[in-house]
């Protein structure tokens, strides 16, 4: 069964009226989880852009909302979502077209994270429908606002769990006018992570630290993003050059479209797509990056937000599983998911037991009858 | 200001409670006379106050852990409490309850440069985080007016913001992970050096939640490298209005400074008093700051300069020197005090969106001369989040009354035109019964869940953030 | 901040002064963050904050103080760096001197603590008896552990191993001007410090008759009244402030003087304020002159011809006494007045924080101080300075005590610097005392005339 709602109302008297499992799906490119026994219930009718101030930085647009029309928009007046949301597809193996909600329920952000922020930390609003079929507003359209509890944070990165978003309220900035990106080939993992460390911990707003293994045709490639002026970017990327010299030869590239393609690469992980296995997202402290990675033989890995975001893939019969990926993680602090593999079981990290009371207290509050995603956000058995 | 009725329960067994708490607690640390609670009996909004029963001051995670337990058998509200520099009454205790100040936890933990991270005690003030990172050339971003008092305690709980918010964003942005100890006394660890913890953002959610979910004892913050320079240039118009559309024009046309701040002429006035940082006396001021190395400190300003000058400013000037700067913002980050030269104020909190800060600055100046009170206007122009000071005198029977329905007004006036009741400050005691002029009963129904899981006998700061009537049965059935 | 007082109690200046200070304050907190006391004890009762309002409750329902209060009024050291945090204005200072004068009026304080502040009172202000006081300190230190008072055993530990000989320049005399007279001053000598360090008076007469200045000591001057204000012992403080306020109209009436210079801050605070103290007294005209020709030395200094010094080679951490920083606001004369001289000045961390000597503090209430003096000493020396500098005789004293790097006073090194002798106190701590200075070539080799 499948149900489109268009508007906020039909939302809410369907979910009121559901009497089994709901499937909660944007454009279905992240498909994670699935309960094989679960309706559809899709946001695309909750499609459209209801407010854009480029003024005020600020986009209100419905959930279901094409990602494609958003950047769209916001392209004709030289602004950009600076979160840099990753597309799932290429790497999935998915078709559909990804949705405003979809990456905000997903909390999906790519390399700019490091200085820009995550998803979340742009969301000023959202409007949602829980599980009792309540609608709920929470935040606003506004860049400051400590109004009550902040359950737009919350909303942010729970799967659809505790509610289905049906808008959501985003600040949005100007694009710069040059990016420049610095390649430093042939360093290990450690050298790398090392140099992103560095650059990172320099004056010049690093907006892109990644290093990429060496793959069978070519060596290792690490990669520095400066974006601005053309005069700020060429003066950034000369101090950076003078403070990473003791790493080796550090090229500038200020060609837009091959910044924009090597960064596409490192945002959507690139090198794993179309490559058998499964894939994992380690989020870890940078400078332990290198030291999981290392105890995960077998293993590749992209390292993006300066080794702060590993991406892992174990091919099949790699040897490695789940359990030792979050044995690993955890004694370094940090947490793992599997976000490629058995789409049947997410691959959630598990969590301390009262984190995990506290989280399971909030599901229930919100979703009594247990209906939205079943199956999701719950951490992967530890077999 | 509607408080609930002290428990008579509850103080009756005071003795007891006190005698408990000093089992796990210095002696020092527990203090029950009259004549010394009374010092806490309210925060930075000093217009309502009540005693709390008991001020404990515990010096560890441990130690709160432990005193919370006491507490929550025995049943007692706690009201946790940072520097107590909230203007929203976010630590005003009741008569039933036990203060627990934070502000013998200051210590540093670790500073980690490479992975660009600080683990704190929370009872640490702001800026002596960046304080202790500063010699290597980092700091806190974060910058609340109040940082050289507040306490990391008290910017978790409200979500503090500051002037540099516009470029770094406001403390949620910035923290990574926390030590929470639940009312009951249960610690537990959220998030930590690495970003985007596990599970729920729970870490989002306590960020804001006015120390109603849990007392954060130690918390991980980013640090960043301080930019290589920064410069504010100063610039005056002849009414408010034109310097709003100034700032909407500066935000569209992609230049995005630090901060944007702006203040008006009786700010203006009593702060060049006590800061001597050379403020042009007029209608209305806009501090503009960017940041990063001369040159392109320069070219930004350029761009700034030139689309100001078509609004006609009438001064406008670059900061000289690092000492001139300074005195820029000590000036700035002062006026709240400041505006206690001229008398009693109350200071609010909107937001609203920077489109409507003409609208909006020319109803505030009608209604002023509705109500018969004076206004001045500080605030953060960049994001829209305003800071009307309405003087009273506090000492004149029914002022008060009259400067809160006058703040009322405006702050209704504030969600109509889209924006919020606070952007920074919380809701605290001060903006709570207007609550529902922004929510609708589902949607504080809703933040209220979220309390029944946190602190389901709803001890943690009671009698703030909602109205009354609204959790009413909530708390009876705690 | 809103204020409880009847018309009745209005009517009382001394109340009127207290409810203009109080609804000043809009208890924003700032203060609680420069605090010193706050910062060891974490409480807000040991925050000016704190004390504002135990003040306001005590005078407001006009009670007798209780012991609580009076503990954490006791505490505060009266640096006043919640004066220069202050963004409201509030008049701390009159404001806690008042309480001062109110609990020593109103409270009995236990037999021990009256006895120690009886007997302070009666000998520190005159130097005759602190000398013998100090004689007697030094022979009866091998018995402190004996002592079961802290305050007692803190008292034996601060007296300085060395007494000076009495300085015959502390007499009431004049010295006369090198060259033509630029000015007439009449230097304030003082009382402890004539007992515990007769150099620095030394130099301040050399360095200003050498710049040009005629130096009276008044006959009749002595003790500003601090110590005694400090207690709130009022009528002991105000009578010996008295005497000061004649000597010095004498010489105002007669000869004339360009200004009543001061170089113990602590005193000049006090002799700066004599204005308000008297405001209600028959002195109260000539009180508000001297008040109003009263400087620092390093203010006086300013305004005369101190050439330019060759580089030292020296790093000289500046110690800003609290008095001077907060108390007169004089924050850069100082250092730039050093720095003029050839000294490379450096500053600790926190220098807003006082070192925890606060006139009798350090024997009064030994733990505090104890613990602001490591904290002091550690800033400081983490900048490996050659020589310390300060400005006020109790700071020197109290970082002395604590440190092998010399301490010394601002005029001493610029009276060095202008021809006079090297400061005793670095000759006395020898070569090695210079060794950093000598041995670091970057610093270069010290240019000593």
């Amino acid at each position: 069964m499948s149900m489109t709602p268009e508007t906020e109302q039909d939302l809410a008297a369907i979910i009121k009226g559901a009497e089994g499992p709901l499937r909660i799906e944007g454009g279905g490119t992240r498909p994670l989880g699935r309960a094989s026994n679960a309706a559809r219930l899709s946001t695309r009718g909750l499609s459209g852009i209801r407010l854009y101030e480029p003024g005020a930085l600020t986009l209100v647009a419905g959930a279901g909302t094409p990602l494609a029309e958003i950047e769209e928009a916001l392209a004709a007046e030289g602004q950009r979502l600076a979160f840099e949301p990753m597309d799932h597809r290429d790497l999935l193996g998915t078709e559909g077209t990804p949705t405003l909600g979809g990456v905000v329920a997903a909390n999906v952000s790519g390399p700019r994270r490091i200085q820009a922020g995550a998803c979340r930390d742009f969301l000023l609003g959202v409007r949602v429908v829980d599980g009792q079929g309540r609608i709920i507003r929470n935040g606003g359209r506004v860049m400051k606002n400590v109004t009550g509890y902040d359950l737009v944070k919350l909303m942010a990165g729970s799967y659809g769990t505790l509610g289905v978003l049906t808008e959501v309220a985003l600040k949005v900035l100007p694009v710069p006018g040059c990016t420049g990106v610095l390649r430093i080939e042939g360093l290990s993992d450690a050298e790398a992570i090392r140099a992103l460390s560095h650059a990172l911990g320099s004056p010049y707003e690093v907006t892109g630290a990644a290093h990429l293994q060496a793959g069978a045709a070519q060596t290792s490639v690490t990669l520095i993003r400066l974006e601005g002026s053309e005069a700020s970017v060429a003066y950034r990327a000369g101090e950076l050059q003078a403070l990473l010299a003791g790493s080796g030869a550090v090229s500038l590239d200020t060609d837009p479209d091959r910044a924009a393609a090597d960064w596409a690469h490192v945002r959507d992980v690139g090198p794993f797509q179309g490559c058998a296995g499964d894939v994992w997202r380690l989020s870890v402290k940078p400078t332990e990056a290198p030291g999981i990675v290392a105890e995960l033989p077998g293993a590749r890995a992209l390292y993006d937000w300066g080794g702060g975001l590993i991406w892992l893939l174990i091919p099949e019969g790699g040897g490695v599983a789940g359990p030792e990926i979050h044995a690993a993680v955890a004694a370094r602090g940090g947490h793992a998911m599997r976000v490629r593999g058995d789409r049947s079981r997410a691959g959630f990290a598990p969590l301390p037991a009262p984190v995990a009371a506290l989280q399971d207290g909030l599901r229930r509050k919100f979703d009594p009858r247990g209906i939205l995603n079943p199956g999701l956000m719950t951490p992967m058995e530890t077999s | 200001m509607q408080m609930p009725e002290p428990n008579p329960d509850i103080l009756s067994r005071k003795a007891d409670l006190v005698a408990r708490l000093r089992t796990v607690l210095p002696q020092e640390a527990v203090i029950d006379d009259l004549a010394e609670t009374r010092a806490y009996e309210c925060d930075g909004l000093s217009a309502y106050k009540c005693p709390p029963m008991v001020v404990i001051l515990p010096g560890s995670t441990q130690e709160v852990s432990r005193a919370l337990a006491i507490c929550h058998e025995m049943g007692v509200p706690v009201v946790p409490r940072g520097s107590g520099t909230s203007l929203a009454g976010g630590a005003l205790p009741t008569a039933d309850s036990v203060i627990l100040g934070v502000a013998r936890m200051a210590e540093v933990i670790d500073t980690d440069y490479e992975n660009r991270v600080i683990r704190v005690q929370t009872g640490r003030t702001n800026l002596s985080v960046t304080g202790a990172v500063e010699d290597e050339g980092f700091f806190y971003a974060p910058d609340p007016s109040s940082q050289l008092a507040c306490a990391i305690a008290g910017n978790i709980a409200m979500n503090s913001g500051g002037a540099h918010c516009l470029k770094y964003g406001v403390t949620t942005n910035n923290l990574l992970g926390v030590t929470l100890v639940q009312m009951d006394g249960t610690v537990m660890e959220l998030g930590g050096a690495h970003l985007d913890a596990a599970g729920y953002d729970l870490l989002g959610l306590i960020c804001g939640s006015e120390g109603q979910l849990g007392v954060v004892t130690e918390a991980s913050l980013r640090i960043l490298r301080k930019p290589e320079g920064a410069r504010p240039v100063l610039i005056g118009f002849e009414s408010s209005e034109v310097a709003g559309a100034c700032v909407s024009d500066i935000i569209k046309a992609g230049v995005l400074p630090v901060a944007i701040e702006f203040m008006d002429r009786p700010c203006i006035r009593a702060t060049e008093d006590f800061a001597q940082a050379g403020y042009p006396d007029c209608a209305a001021l806009l501090i503009v700051e960017v940041e990063g190395s001369d040159a392109e400190i320069d070219e930004q300003l350029g761009l700034i300069e030139a689309i100001a000058r078509r609004h006609d400013p009438v001064a406008l000037r670059q900061s000289r020197s690092a000492a001139e700067s300074a005195a820029i913002w000590k000036g700035r980050k002062s006026a709240f005090g400041a505006m206690g030269q001229l008398g009693d104020y109350m200071c609010l909190d909107g937001t609203i969106p920077v489109g409507a800060l003409p609208h909006v600055l020319r109803r505030i100046g009608e209604m002023s001369g509705e109500f018969g009170l004076g206004v001045a206007n500080v605030f953060h122009a960049g994001d829209g989040n305003m800071h009307p000071l309405i003087l009273y005198d506090a000492n004149k029977p029914g002022d008060l009354e009259l400067c809160e329905a006058f703040g009322a007004e405006i702050l209704k006036l504030c969600v109509e035109v889209g924006g919020c009741l606070t952007g920074e400050h919380g809701v605290g005691i001060e903006k709570r019964d207007l609550m529902a002029h922004q929510y609708d009963p589902d949607d504080l129904a809703a933040q209220m869940d979220v309390k029944d899981v946190f602190d389901p006998r709803w001890l943690l700061n009671p009698a703030k953030v909602f109205p009354l009537d609204a959790s009413d049965t909530r708390r009876r059935v705690a | 901040m809103k204020t409880e007082f009847t018309a009745e109690q209005l009517a009382d200046p001394k109340i009127a002064r207290a409810n203009q200070i109080l609804r000043s304050c809009v208890h924003c907190g700032f203060c609680t963050a420069t605090c010193p006391t706050y910062q060891v004890l974490g409480d807000e009762l040991d925050s000016p904050r704190g004390r504002i309002y135990l003040i306001k409750d005590m005078l407001e329902n006009d009670r007798d103080p209780d012991a609580k209060t009076v503990t954490h009024i006791d505490r505060c050291l009266s640096c006043l760096a919640c004066m220069t945090t202050c963004p409201s204005g509030v008049h701390y200072m009159h404001l806690v001197d008042q309480a001062r004068e109110y609990i020593e009026e109103r409270y009995r304080r236990p037999l021990g603590d009256r006895a120690l502040r009886w007997v302070l009172a009666r000998i520190l202000p005159y130097p005759m008896r602190f000398r013998v006081a100090l004689l007697g300190a030094k022979l009866a230190r091998p018995l402190a552990p004996l002592m079961p008072d802290p305050r007692l055993r803190a008292m034996l530990d601060m007296a300085p191993r060395r007494i000076p000989p009495v300085s015959r320049n502390d007499d009431p005399q004049t010295f006369p001007a090198q060259g033509a007279r630029i000015k007439r001053v009449a230097l304030m000598t003082g009382c402890a410090q004539r007992a515990l360090n007769t150099d620095i008076n030394d130099a301040t007469i050399r360095l200003l008759t050498r710049l040009g200045c005629e130096v009276v000591v008044a006959e009749g001057a002595g003790c500003c009244g601090a110590l005694t204000h400090h207690m709130g012992k009022t009528a002991e403080s105000h009578a010996t402030a008295a005497k000061n306020i004649r000597a010095w109209t004498r010489e105002m009436d007669g000869e004339g003087l360009d200004a009543v210079v001061i170089n113990t801050s602590g005193c000049g605070t006090t002799v700066k304020d004599y204005g308000h103290m008297f405001r209600s007294d028959p002195l109260a005209g000539e009180a508000a002159k001297v008040s109003a020709v009263a400087v620092d030395i390093s203010e006086l200094l300013m305004q005369l011809d101190l050439q330019d010094g060759d580089d030292k080679g020296m790093v000289v951490a500046y110690h800003a006494a609290c008095s001077l920083q907060h108390g007169q606001q004089i924050k850069t004369y100082p250092k730039d007045l050093l720095r003029r001289a050839g000294f490379r000045v450096v500053e600790p961390a926190d220098a807003h924080l006082c070192c925890g000597s606060a006139g009798t503090y350090n024997l009064m209430q030994p733990k505090i101080s104890k613990q602001l003096k490591d904290r002091k000493i550690r800033t400081l020396e983490a900048r490996t300075p050659d020589l310390i500098a300060a400005g006020n005789i109790g700071c020197m004293m109290q970082i002395g005590s604590g440190t092998g790097i010399p301490v010394v006073h601002t005029v001493e090194l610029l009276d060095w610097a202008t021809g006079g002798p090297m400061p005793p106190a670095m000759a006395e701590a020898g070569p090695t005392a210079l060794a950093g200075a000598v041995k670091d070539p970057a610093k270069g080799v010290p240019i000593l005339r």
